[in-house]
């Protein structure tokens, strides 16, 4: 049996193994992408721990990853919900809803970015009409980070939508049968019933949709490039331009790493909590 | 609502009443259709702003109405062909090869047990928590020994790096719904643990094969960074990197920008028009949560 998972293994420590050890040699060594410098010890890590630009896109990082995992599961678990029982066009809607996730995000990324930073599209001219005036949402670091993260829960709800809807197939129709008899209300069936049943499912989403949105480099990048200001810039996308606009690897990798390091530890914690609900 | 049904008048005849709930019935879920219809197409607005900004005239070409003329414009004057080709090639190898190595991985966290199968499971885990900065330096000095910088086939290998983790778990999810007995079935009739893998469970696996594929399929499909990183010359380009190139270059026409933006969107949603009842994330934290 064992023989089975050797290619993945193989490949795994090849292509995953090799780097990041390589990886961690670097991060302990100053110098530049071809050439690795000389041993610095952990200098890299306390630099990145006292760069006050280092805490500003931690901060940010931080903001994206529960806006994409809140966000998203909250609109994904709504409409798994509104889309559970069969209505006309079900099946077509339901597959219309993925459409976000599908379509490539450097196609969306333009849209978006036409949406609201083209002087005569859509949402500028709402905001004109709504009499806000000139409205530059990629100009205003604060509106910046807000669009990112509307946009990183417009591309991620129909994950949350599809781990969702999978979950409620497995509850059982009768016990709300079993709840309206005894008198409950919709709102405490959904708390008392359908939450509680789904939620392992629900633990596990939050926690891939995590590691997603941490490693998320594209939207942010393709939508904002990190700006205005850094305003933008999440901990993957300093890590980027350490590495391939300052060239400064060293530096990129100890982000990355410590990074990896708070989002194993999130995880785990998480896990436990899963295993204590599977158990309850 | 249903409280309103148990308790409506007495005097309606039985035999009237499941027409007239029926009725109801059909009521409200034409009234579902129009809400969830409204927020489906709320939801849409930026992939309709595509299609409409791509089969918009443009500007002094004297043309009026939704026309395919900036298709044909892209065809002759950007190498979209060539990107359209090598995002496919690279795509279909990625997905190809992620399938075949995490089909008998995924197997194993499936049916093993013990210290091994644990240590692999959690091996895959941190392999996924890492992000695709930290491998790709790595990785560029390694391919620019073997010939693999600026070439397609090297991008195609990173893809199977990072989508092997969630194919590793989405084949074993699917794994575990097929009853043990079957294999067990084979080898008392003295079949292979390969034998038996291969022609009782693979063969029952379709809908998670397949499942497994579309998910690689995208993720190879979308991918921006590695792309980025990678690929050099324009015509080893795949459609992330030609098209954001192409949209830097004219960020003010947009017609032919996004018409390159449809050519790029259209494969992945093909994929799912014709594949999607058999796509499932739902399993995926089950062989995760386990380990």
């Amino acid at each position: 049996m064992a023989g089975l998972a050797l290619p993945s293994l193989v490949l795994m420590l090849v292509i995953n193994g090799y780097p990041v050890v390589f990886a961690a040699v670097q991060s302990v060594h100053g110098g530049g992408l071809i050439r690795m410098g000389p041993l610095v010890g952990a200098e890299n890590y306390a630099a990145a721990l006292t760069d006050p630009a280092f805490w500003a896109a931690a901060r940010f990082t931080l903001v994206f990853t529960l806006c994409g995992v809140f966000g998203s599961w909250v609109v994904g678990y709504a409409l798994a919900l509104l889309t559970r029982r069969a209505f006309p066009g079900q099946a077509l809607f339901r597959v219309l809803l993925l459409l976000p996730w599908i379509v490539p995000v450097v196609v969306s990324s333009m849209s978006w970015n036409w949406l609201v930073a083209t002087r005569d599209s859509l949402l500028p001219e709402l905001a004109r009409a709504l009499g806000f005036g000139n409205v530059l949402f990629l100009a205003n670091p604060t509106l910046a980070v807000i669009t990112v993260c509307v946009f990183k829960v417009w591309i991620s709800y129909p994950f949350m939508m599809m781990m969702s809807a999978a979950a409620l197939e497995a509850v059982d129709e009768q016990v709300y049968e079993a709840a309206t008899v005894d008198g409950a209300s919709r709102w405490q069936q959904l708390r008392h019933i359908t939450l509680p049943v789904t939620a392992r499912s629900t633990y596990i989403s939050w926690i891939l949709m995590a590691m997603f949105s941490v490693n998320d480099f594209a939207t942010i990048y393709l939508l904002t490039g990190g700006g205005p200001v850094n305003a933008t810039t999440s901990l993957v996308v300093l890590a980027y331009r350490a590495v391939f606009q300052d060239f400064l690897p060293g530096y990129g990798v100890a982000v990355s790493f410590i990074m990896t390091a708070v989002l194993v530890v999130v995880s785990v914690v998480l896990f436990r909590q899963i295993r204590r609900s599977a158990m309850a | 609502m249903t409280t309103h049904v148990t308790v409506s008048p007495p005097t309606v005849p039985t035999s009237v009443r499941p027409r007239l709930l029926e009725a109801r019935r059909r009521r409200e879920g034409w009234g579902r259709t129009l809400l969830v219809g409204f927020i489906t197409l709320v939801a849409l607005v930026p992939i309709l702003v595509v299609v409409w900004l791509a089969l918009r005239p443009r500007l002094y070409s004297g043309e009026s109405g939704p026309t395919l003329s900036t298709f044909v414009y892209i065809f002759q004057n950007t190498n979209i062909l060539w990107w359209l080709r090598n995002s496919l090639l690279v795509a279909l190898t990625a997905t190809v090869m992620s399938v075949v190595v995490a089909a008998p991985a995924g197997y194993v966290l499936s049916r093993g047990r013990g210290k091994g199968v644990a240590g692999f499971s959690l091996l895959i885990f941190v392999i996924q928590s890492f992000p695709i900065v930290v491998f790709v330096i790595p990785l560029f000095i390694m391919f620019a020994k073997l010939g693999l910088v600026d070439s397609i086939w090297g991008v195609a290998i990173v893809y199977v790096a990072s989508s092997v983790s969630v194919a590793c778990w989405m084949m074993s999810s699917y794994f575990d719904t097929i009853p043990m007995a079957l294999e067990e079935a084979a080898w008392i009739d003295g079949a292979s643990v390969f034998g038996g893998f291969v022609r009782i469970v693979l063969r029952n696996s379709l809908p998670g094969v397949l499942s497994t594929a579309i998910f690689s399929f995208l993720l190879a499909w979308n991918d921006y960074l590695v792309a980025l990183v990678f690929l050099r010359s324009d015509l080893q380009f795949t459609l992330p990197v030609g098209l954001q190139t192409f949209f830097q270059q004219n960020a003010t026409d947009w017609g032919p920008v996004m018409a390159c933006a449809v050519v790029m969107a259209l494969p992945p949603v093909l994929v799912f028009a014709v594949l999607g009842r058999y796509f499932s994330v739902g399993g995926i934290g089950g062989s995760l949560a386990g380990s």
